[in-house]
């Protein structure tokens, strides 16, 4: 075990100008209880970028994105969008800017796709307002984007993993958030869904011109698919910028404890990191 | 897929025509039940005689027995079984658990306490549903301030809950141990739950208070509904979640509370009611919680018929009917819930 690196900053930083929906910390300490997760993060996240947030297990990454979006008050520090600190900000009208997928989202007993994506109107609404033509339009560019609309009379609980993830990305869309945070979208998924809901991100990306932000356990989806990407270990801040500039072969030993080469991806040319074979392996030898 | 598609319109057609027929089923069974009532006792009286009478027409003997002794008695176990109804449901959801009852928020126990209080010091009659009513908010107000600190944690509530409602019940045989024999009777009663000797200004105060508890329900189902997402996605979804759940706690504190003012502790309603409209229309939904208000209704009033008129044993409480009627129905209903057919898809 190596102790925390020093965080390397690299690749332009955003002008306050372009930065719309750019999330910040400031000395960023969070904590559960008495144990202190993530402490004295400082950290721009780009707007209108992918940005993804990598580690080691139990580095803080979910606790950082729970920070973010104000699930969980700083102990020290401050969060800010655009500027304006989020824990002093209504959570009504923060959540008009921004969505999140929670790791493990409870799905309500029984739920039908519908039933659920339309929770996500939730703050566009007030106490008494009915359903509107405009809520019932955001569900369905929603339930159409996602590829969920052929499964919107169809308990969400009998549903696929990556099905329900698919309708659960939907709810988050309905939001009509500019930004939004995904905590591991991909866990527990095939490579296909995997590779479905990551597409599904970068469409979001590109073509909605939303802000995502979102915690990945693979270095080299998180290379493929962020234009920005925070290496955080131990609660603390690793290294930051595009992966291209960050990502190589001491980082990847300094913050996972992994030798490795680092390749350009024979596909994308963004960096692959390929662990260095060892003798309880198989090896090029033996092929 | 487009089996899928079909299967699914169809369903939301099939669970629309549920709804309906459930309502229109619970309706005229609340009216068959309630027109029953006014026309069987002591003294038989024909339908259409006993229905003008509710209204004040013919013979005066007849406005009176209806009006003042059988109506009050049907009117309370309509809004008491209502009540419950409607705070089971809330209460099943906001603790994402199928056995909560306004028992785990020590509502039972604390309007058991406040009636057996009551009728310990000798206080009249007339006082003693307010005691049921303000010793149901009171243990319910003592598990809110046990459980704050936690930010009103399900696990945390649920188990301060029972803890309180073991403590209240102790106290309750407590005091009826130590009771002389002549007011043991009342205070039994009144710990069983029973809608005897109910009058008209209770009914009124409590329906008026009753009604409102349930459109404030009915007006924050959708926090409701954001709730059952769990805290996380709730608060991303802009929802104050500490706030959202002490609202609709108190409301369904409120409702039951009311409930145990006119009924005393009716058990098993609250308990079964969600899960009997669960099983008839699907998913939870605004329309099943004014459902489970109507099964309610249904069920209490026609467990005290039958306590009042099928059955030999004289004093029954209503509260041992509800138990005696509603588990079959139950057992039924998740008898065939569970047949292989649905199971497959589960």
């Amino acid at each position: 075990m190596t102790g925390a690196p020093e965080p390397r900053m690299t690749g332009e930083q955003e002008s306050p100008m372009a930065a719309a929906n750019q999330l910040s910390t400031q000395a960023l300490d969070l904590r559960y209880g008495d144990r202190l997760v993530v402490s004295g993060l400082d950290l721009t996240l780009p707007g209108g970028a992918v940005t993804a947030i990598v580690g080691p297990n139990a580095c803080g990454k979910s606790t950082l994105l729970r920070g973010l979006s104000r699930l969980l008050a700083p102990a020290a520090g401050s969060v800010t969008l655009d500027g304006a600190d989020i824990h002093r900000m209504p959570a009504r009208a923060l959540a008009l800017r921004m969505g999140l997928l929670p790791q493990q989202p409870v799905t309500p007993e029984a739920i039908t796709v519908e039933a659920l994506v339309r929770l996500g109107r939730y703050p566009h609404q007030r106490l008494l307002s009915p359903w509107s033509a405009t809520d019932q339009k955001a569900v369905d560019e929603a339930l159409g984007r996602t590829g969920t609309a052929v499964l919107r009379d169809h308990p969400v609980d009998q549903l696929s993993g990556g099905q329900r993830q698919r309708a659960w990305i939907a709810l988050a869309l309905a939001q009509d958030t500019e930004l939004l945070l995904l905590d591991e979208p991909t866990t527990f998924l095939d490579l296909r869904h995997q590779l479905d809901v990551l597409d599904l991100v970068a469409a979001l990306h590109a073509e909605a011109g939303r802000t995502v932000v979102m915690v990945l356990h693979d270095l080299g989806q998180a290379a493929r698919y962020a234009d920005h990407m925070v290496v955080l270990k131990d609660g603390r801040l690793a290294a930051a910028g595009t992966p291209a500039d960050i990502l190589d072969a001491d980082l990847v030993r300094s913050v996972f404890d992994v030798d490795c080469r680092v390749i350009p991806d024979p596909e994308t040319g963004t960096p692959l990191v390929i662990p260095k074979g060892s003798a309880m392996r198989h090896s090029a030898a033996s092929a | 897929m487009t089996s899928v598609v079909r299967k699914g319109a169809t369903s939301r057609a099939r669970l629309r025509r549920r709804v309906l027929a459930f309502t229109a089923t619970g309706a005229a069974a609340l009216f068959v039940l309630l027109t029953v009532s006014l026309t069987t006792g002591e003294m038989s009286i024909p339908a259409t005689t006993a229905l003008r009478a509710l209204v004040g027409l013919g013979d005066p003997g007849d406005v009176l027995v209806v009006q003042q002794f059988r109506a009050p008695r049907s009117v309370a176990a309509i809004v008491a079984g209502a009540g419950l109804g409607a705070a089971g449901c809330v209460l099943q959801r906001l603790f994402r658990n199928p056995l909560a009852s306004p028992d785990v928020m020590g509502v039972t126990g604390g309007a058991s306490l406040g009636a057996v209080a009551l009728i310990a010091a000798g206080a009249s009659q007339t006082l003693i549903p307010l005691g049921a009513l303000g010793g149901g908010l009171l243990a319910a107000l003592l598990l809110g301030v046990f459980a704050w600190r936690s930010g009103l944690a399900v696990t945390r509530l649920v188990l301060t809950g029972l803890a309180v409602q073991a403590g209240l019940a102790a106290a309750v045989n407590l005091m009826i141990v130590r009771f002389p024999a002549e007011l043991a009777g009342s205070a039994l009663q009144w710990t069983t739950g029973s809608v005897y000797g109910r009058t008209w200004p209770e009914v009124w105060g409590a329906a008026g208070a009753m009604v409102l508890a349930l459109t404030a329900a009915l007006v924050l189902h959708r926090r409701l509904a954001v709730l059952d997402l769990g805290d996380d996605s709730a608060g991303a979804l802009g929802l104050n979640t500490s706030t959202a759940r002490l609202q609709l706690m108190v409301i369904a504190v409120v409702l039951a509370s009311l409930a145990a003012a006119l009924a005393g502790p009716v058990t098993f309603v609250a308990l079964a009611v969600p899960h009997i409209v669960r099983f008839v229309t699907g998913p939870p939904t605004a329309a099943s919680l004014a459902l489970a208000s109507l099964t309610g209704a249904v069920l209490l009033l026609a467990s005290d018929l039958v306590v009042q008129h099928l059955l030999p044993i004289e004093g029954l409480p209503v509260g041992a009917v509800t138990a005696t009627l509603g588990a079959p129905w139950l057992l039924v209903l998740m008898f065939r819930q569970s047949s292989p057919v649905q199971r497959s898809h589960a």
